[in-house]
């Protein structure tokens, strides 16, 4: 029916258990909150819907109940390197990126998505965002990038793949679209882009050319302080 | 006839009276009584023990079953036939209502047969005193499996579980530790999925060490030292790697000519492994470098290469 893969076994499940996981023992600081409700809302956002007809703000109870305040100075915002935002932003201790909040962390790597029949949820395929935009996981995603960005301050972080075929700032992308326009500018004193090549990899962009020379100048023209470095040990 | 009929009334009411009253006071005895019972069962049940160690985590349960379901759904597919609920049972079964000091091998038997799963070759990667940094390499380095990586290892990680004989049979407020008894849950089940990591280990199998400890990079007391070595099959096990890692701009403790690596180095030696010790292994090196950029050691361009 759909091209994209459908949603993903026991979710119910993963969806609580990743909640008290991580309330438990990845970042307990969080304190307490509800998973059993918590897992209400998620579903209640896209089961026994048209998985064609999800938007960002049907995931906004999700949000409220999963929100918690982001440090000052710790917010990672990536585009086309994952593995490494993972390792350097370790767990959370020294950053935390989308994928270390709770909201995040929740729908890392998972796919979801409902149907008008039952059991409401399709598990054999989900649309692709090609197919339509407003799906599950795409408007998920969107939602908990716009939150992610309006609650970052302070000095922010941006790693881009400088290695990457389309330029290290894709356009239209997360970081583009959802994140900076959400920024809140009076809370942010800095941004400080790091363009990083994949080892033996093609160094396709650098600062202050292609792509990130339109990125540099957006931002600056939006009013932002803006450092880059390439390859940023 | 209307003054008969009168009296029978009155003599109805009076009987119903009567039993509403009986009722009544029948009812407020056996409230009396059984409070008074379960007062005095409480009184006499004994309290759960009291341990140094930090008690269950809380929702044990939706944690063991959320991360079973994840690693084999979304992280490993291939594992898909393992009944997640089953394997929550059978780790629930071989510690609730327990004496958390009297936990056997044997009492985790059913759940290290329903949970192991084969390791590929040249994959293991086994660690002592490196915790952060070999699961950090094994994040960002899908090529190697720590203890951790595994099913068994990723279900436990970083919590903790206990029983006790009196309801509910799971101590949530404190656990023992190892100088209190050593056949507590945790304790006897790290053992056991050490052994069985070890055992289930083939081809090349790797090692990595800290060289900034103080007591030295190799312990006998560690469980790597006394449990993983010592079942390490030599027909199955050609080589061992041992990557010796210093903390960037740590005291250099020891290095691959230290005593205690010496050690390690004739105990496997003995048991027919052969054995290659590396320094600073620069894969897991570049890691620690990401947060030591301008040390010496981060450079780019070295030297000796």
């Amino acid at each position: 029916k759909w091209k994209g893969e459908g949603t993903t076994r026991n979710l119910e499940s993963i969806v609580i258990g990743r909640c008290y996981d991580y309330i438990r023992t990845v970042n307990p600081a969080v304190g307490e909150k509800n998973c059993s409700q918590i897992w209400e809302a998620f579903k209640n956002a896209f089961i026994n819907k048209d998985p064609c007809r999800i938007l960002p703000e049907d995931y906004e109870l999700f949000i409220n109940l999963t929100f918690h305040t982001i440090p000052p100075n710790k917010s990672l915002f990536w585009e086309n390197n994952q593995l490494l935002v993972n390792s350097f932003a370790d767990r959370g201790r020294r950053y935390m990126s989308l994928g270390d909040t709770l909201f995040g962390f929740i729908g890392d790597f998972l796919n979801w998505c409902g149907q008008a029949d039952s059991p409401g949820l399709d598990y054999e395929s989900c649309p692709t965002t090609m197919e339509c935009e407003n799906n599950a996981v795409e408007s998920f995603w969107r939602m908990a990038s716009i939150t992610y960005a309006q609650h970052s301050s302070g000095v922010v972080h941006v790693l881009l793949n400088g290695s990457a075929h389309g330029g290290a700032y894709p356009q239209p992308g997360f970081f583009a679209d959802y994140e900076i326009p959400n920024l809140q500018k009076d809370k942010i004193s800095q941004i400080a882009i790091w363009v990083v090549d994949d080892i033996e990899g093609p160094d396709i962009d650098s600062c202050g050319t292609h792509t990130v020379k339109t990125l540099e100048t957006r931002l600056e023209t939006l009013g932002y302080d803006v450092t880059c470095t390439d390859n940023h040990k | 006839m209307p003054l008969q009929q009168g009296s029978a009334r009155m003599r109805q009411r009076t009987v119903l009276l009567v039993g509403i009253v009986v009722l009544l006071a029948a009812l407020v005895l056996a409230v009396v009584l059984a409070s008074l019972l379960t007062h005095g069962r409480q009184e006499v049940s004994p309290k759960m023990l009291k341990w140094k160690d930090r008690g269950t985590t809380k929702n044990l349960q939706e944690v063991i079953l959320g991360r079973c379901y994840n690693y084999i759904t979304a992280q490993h597919p291939e594992l898909g036939d393992k009944d997640c609920l089953k394997i929550w049972e059978s780790l629930k079964d071989a510690f609730i209502y327990k004496n958390p000091c009297n936990i056997t091998p044997e009492d985790y038997q059913p759940l290290m047969e329903l949970a192991s799963h084969p390791i590929p070759c040249n994959k293991s990667l086994f660690w002592s005193k490196t915790g952060d940094l070999v699961h950090r390499y094994t994040k960002s380095n899908q090529n190697f499996l720590t203890l951790e990586d595994t099913l068994l290892g990723y279900m436990a990680d970083r919590i903790s579980w206990c029983g006790d004989p009196s309801a509910p049979g799971i101590n949530y407020e404190s656990c023992p530790k190892r100088s209190e008894c050593e056949s507590n849950p945790g304790s006897v089940f790290w053992k056991m999925a050490s052994k069985m990591f070890a055992e289930a280990a083939c081809g090349v199998v790797q090692v990595m060490l800290n060289g900034s400890v103080e007591a030295g990079a190799f312990r006998s007391s560690s469980i790597f030292g006394s449990i993983e070595i010592f079942n390490l099959d030599p027909d199955k096990v050609s080589e061992v790697h041992i990557w010796l890692m210093q903390d960037i701009g740590g005291p250099q403790s020891e290095s691959c000519s230290g005593h205690s690596i010496q050690r390690l180095i004739s105990i496997l030696e003995e048991r027919n492994f052969k054995i290659i010790c590396e320094d600073n292994y620069r894969p897991v090196q570049l890691l620690q470098c990401v947060h030591n950029p301008d040390h010496t050691d981060c450079r780019l361009c070295t030297n000796s290469t």
